[in-house]
């Protein structure tokens, strides 16, 4: 039961500032993620809460507890890395009680852990095997038996599914969020994938360049991103640069070359903003199908069509030559081809607006 | 008070060990030597004569230019030898490759005084060869002095250019030729502009190495050089004095050597740090499609060029079990010469193993940690580190044994005299090779192993003896069996710090060599060749071969 904060840390190497001064706390139990593009500090942060980074300023606390002045072997932590780490030398026991013998724990009781740990993370009877012996979703799961079976404070994962097939990955995150959130250990998760992180998170932080960019919950990154950065980077959107033009209703009505978008925030007319429209907030509209209440129509072409399965992508583009994005769930394909005229509705309240710092 | 970032003080205690040791053992003698050159012949007067007689003095001047040229010589033709070597290997197939690297390799491990004097028994004035020739009638010429020199060294030093090319070979990614080829270059315009200036950098390192070995070697020259003056030899020679000792006149041909080969070998990690040509090898190139033809020549060249090698040790063998009358070979079996050397050397044999023993331990015990610093705590200090870990390459062995008497013979730290001086020695001339060999394995483990370990609550100084050290067993004692090896057959620092009891194996054959103990000496270098070879065959798959050459 740990709270992690972190108080303006910061870590450069070299002339590069790795991070710079990031605050954040971590709730008890929480399962929390760093997320962002690589190179943007997500794992420098996590090797300076693992001790294995030095700080070059700011501290860090466990439940209060200054951590960061001491040695990594001191920090009770749980940590899974990136490319599993199993001890090639050990079975899979031995792996997973090395953690244990450091803490001198007896053989009898250790055994016992042990065997818990392995059927956790559904390992049991494989506790006599050699890791060569092991596929790569079974030497992360002695990955994360070894990192639990120590009760740690704090469970760190350095992208521990990015060497893993695509089902298998998909299955893994499930796997990981019900073990921890069941276990109730606090949890710090680096990942660069933006799906993972919004299926598995309690809190996501995207972070870029060093800095935190956005903290919230899964659907408010996704749907209320704070910055046209973390709109770009969670998923796919349209951004459109353009300036407010008048007031309508409680919104406004947006100029972007020469169409105009209706957005649900106030804002001064003429200011600059930045529009960010999700593909999926685009609606298809039959022919003389009217759009919903309050909604806006936009008119354009088809200049591409792509079947992704469930989803199909379409890029139009409209009468001023702006481009935007849309997907659509069971598209009617067989009118969909590259040049036809097509009608498009959205609802102001999903375009995310950022105003533009001149 | 400087405060140490506790990451940080394992690099430090490492750092601050090795420099106390290099510092005491390398640099110190060092010094002594270099200052030794600036005092006359009494030692009481400082004076520049010593140098303006080198830059005056014609036999000083030849032994200068004999050394240098003698080891460009024979640089340029063992990688004359090894380049093509490493092409078929590389690239063409054969049967039985493995077997020929390996006895290809094998001259690293065997002392090259042994292939020197080989080449006297059978070529020599009195040599088997050349008797039967004369005999015949046919003419020989001399084999002393350079030709037999470089012949000798390019024999025994070609794997030193062989395998690091082969490595470097084999690194390059098949892709990179396909796309000189797609780009419509010839297969062998393809070798000439992509693959071999690819390989280049890896060609040229092993070519340095030889160049300084040639340069330090002490045996060979002895061995074959007569009256032709080369600087290992000549300042050994000033400072025993037949003629009363002159340590100045040794001090400047010492610091003339160790110039030369401080030289080459930063020239090496100049040229390489701006030379990385690696290619991420997923998949090597493909072999060379060739005739038959193509294939039994290039067959024949390699079986001849390790024959060549291995022969003269293989006669050494066969000859010691000969009757000898003085210098003259006689054709009867007999084994007069292994109890003549059991006389002469039960005591060396003993010394020999405990030694090099003591000094294979020395090795590890320092190299190790040298390497785990350097490796896995990259900071300008582990840089520092590095460098001064490996410059014992760059110091002969005569030199090193020399600034050892000057150094410890008086003052307070008298070891001169005991087996002490010769394991410490011999460790700060193998500590290059334990540093390397312990970061070749390293480069290969993957420092998450220690952080996962770290994490789980084991200190870094119990991860690094409960898991680093494990997983590294195996490379140690490939390490530590070269060490050994390498060491039972050290002649150049033995010759200038052993004292009575402390006699090696290598001091009784050189010995032999001196005096008239012609079938003493052959007895002695097959003793010292079984020695060799049979550690190194028992680990042999221990060793990564591409290692060998960092001997």
């Amino acid at each position: 039961m740990t709270t992690i904060s972190i108080e303006s840390v910061s870590r450069s190497f070299g002339a590069i500032a790795a991070v710079c001064s990031v605050s954040l706390t971590v709730e008890n139990g929480e399962l929390f993620t760093l997320l962002g593009p690589s190179g943007c500090g997500k794992t420098t942060l996590l090797r300076m809460i693992a001790g294995f980074c030095d700080v070059d300023a700011g501290a860090i606390h466990f439940d209060g507890e200054r951590i960061d002045r001491l040695p990594p072997h001191r920090r009770n932590i749980g940590m899974v890395f990136q490319n599993y780490a199993v001890f090639p030398n050990l079975t899979v026991a031995g792996n997973v009680s090395y953690g244990l013998r450091a803490r001198g724990i007896s053989a009898a009781d250790s055994t016992r852990r042990v065997g818990n740990a392995l059927k956790l993370v559904h390992l049991d009877g494989m506790s006599a095997r050699w890791p060569h012996q092991l596929s790569g979703g079974q030497l992360q799961r002695v990955a994360i038996a070894r990192a639990i079976v120590i009760e740690p404070r704090v469970l760190l994962f350095d992208e521990p599914l990015s060497n893993l097939d695509a089902k298998l990955r998909v299955e893994m995150r499930g796997e990981i969020r019900n073990l921890v959130k069941s276990l109730g250990i606090t949890a710090l998760y680096v990942t660069h994938d933006q799906e993972e992180a919004l299926a598995m998170s309690d809190r996501i932080a995207v972070m870029r360049a060093g800095t935190l960019e956005q903290v919230a919950a899964p659907a408010a990154i996704y749907r209320h991103p704070a910055t046209a950065f973390v709109a770009e980077f969670m998923g796919t959107t349209n951004l459109l640069a353009g300036a407010v033009r008048r007031h309508e209703g409680s919104g406004a009505i947006v100029a972007v070359g020469g169409e105009e978008f209706a957005v649900a925030t106030r804002h001064g007319v003429g200011e600059t903003l930045t529009l960010s429209l999700r593909p999926e907030a685009l609606r298809l509209l039959g022919e003389r199908e009217p759009p919903p209440d309050g909604w806006h129509r936009l008119l354009a072409r088809l200049t591409r069509v792509e079947l992704l399965g469930a989803v199909t992508r379409l890029e139009t583009v409209l009468g001023n030559g702006l481009r935007l994005q849309v997907a659509v769930l069971d598209a009617p394909l067989d009118r969909l081809k590259p040049g036809v005229e097509v009608t498009l509705a959205y609802d102001p309240r999903r375009v995310t607006t950022f105003v533009v710092v001149p | 008070m400087i405060l140490i970032a506790p990451r940080q003080r394992f690099p430090f205690l490492i750092a601050g060990i090795a420099a106390a040791f290099l510092g005491l053992f390398l640099l110190y003698p060092l010094w002594k030597v270099f200052g030794a050159s600036f005092f006359d012949a009494s030692g009481t007067h400082l004076t520049l004569r010593n140098y303006v007689r080198l830059a005056t003095s014609n036999f000083y001047r030849s032994s200068l230019l004999n050394s240098l040229s003698i080891g460009a010589m024979a640089t340029l033709c063992a990688t004359a030898l090894a380049v093509p070597f490493a092409i078929v290997v590389a690239r063409i197939e054969l049967g039985y490759k493995s077997a020929l690297v390996a006895l290809a390799s094998l001259p690293l491990v065997l002392p090259s005084f042994v292939s020197a004097y080989a080449l006297v028994l059978l070529l020599g004035r009195a040599g088997v060869v050349t008797r039967a020739l004369q005999s015949l009638g046919i003419p020989f010429g001399s084999i002393y002095g350079t030709p037999g020199i470089v012949s000798v060294y390019a024999l025994t030093l070609f794997p030193y250019v062989l395998l690091p090319t082969i490595a470097g070979l084999k690194a390059i990614d098949q892709s990179i030729e396909e796309a000189a080829q797609n780009l419509g270059a010839s297969r062998s315009r393809v070798l000439c502009t992509v693959t071999l200036p690819l390989a280049l950098p890896a060609i040229l390192s092993g070519a340095l190495l030889v160049f300084i070995e040639t340069l330090e070697n002490f045996g060979v020259p002895f061995v074959l050089a007569e009256d032709k003056p080369i600087l290992a030899v000549e300042a050994f020679k000033l400072f025993v004095g037949e003629t009363g000792q002159n340590p100045a006149a040794a001090g400047v041909l010492g610091v003339m050597l160790v110039l030369c080969t401080s030289f080459v070998l930063l020239l090496q990690r100049y040229y390489l740090g701006r030379r990385r040509f690696a290619t991420a090898a997923r998949r090597p190139p493909p072999p060379f499609e060739v005739g038959k033809g193509i294939r039994r020549l290039a067959a024949g060249y390699c079986w001849s060029v390790v024959v060549l090698a291995l022969v003269p040790f293989l006669a050494v063998v066969v000859l010691s079990f000969l009757e000898f009358r003085g210098p003259v070979l006689h054709f009867h079996l007999s084994l007069g010469n292994f109890v003549e050397l059991w006389r002469r050397a039960a005591a060396p044999l003993e010394n020999t193993l405990l030694l090099s023993m003591l000094a294979a331990f020395g090795t590890v015990i320092l190299g190790v940690p040298i390497g785990y610093a350097t490796t896995r705590f990259r900071s300008p200090l582990t840089g520092l580190l590095d460098i001064v870990a490996t410059t014992p390459f760059a110091v002969a062995g005569t030199v090193l044994g020399i600034g050892f008497i000057l150094a410890f013979n008086t003052g307070p730290l008298v070891l001169t005299g005991g087996w002490l001086i010769m394991v410490i020695a011999y460790t700060v001339r193998k500590l290059p090779f334990g540093v390397r060999a312990a970061s070749a394995i390293l480069h290969q483990i993957d420092p998450s192993l220690e952080e996962a370990s770290i994490s789980l609550g084991v200190s870094p100084l119990m991860t690094f003896l409960r898991l680093t050290v494990p997983l590294m067993l195996g490379g140690i004692v490939g390490g530590m069996i070269l060490t050994w090896v390498t060491v039972a057959s050290e002649l150049s620092s033995t010759i200038v710090l052993y004292s009575g009891p402390w006699q090696t194996l290598t001091v009784v054959m050189f010995q032999a060599l001196e005096g008239t103990g012609a079938g003493t000496a052959a007895a002695a270098a097959s003793l010292l060749i079984v020695l060799t070879l049979v550690p190194v065959a028992l680990v042999f798959r221990l060793l990564r071969r591409h290692e060998l050459s960092m001997m």
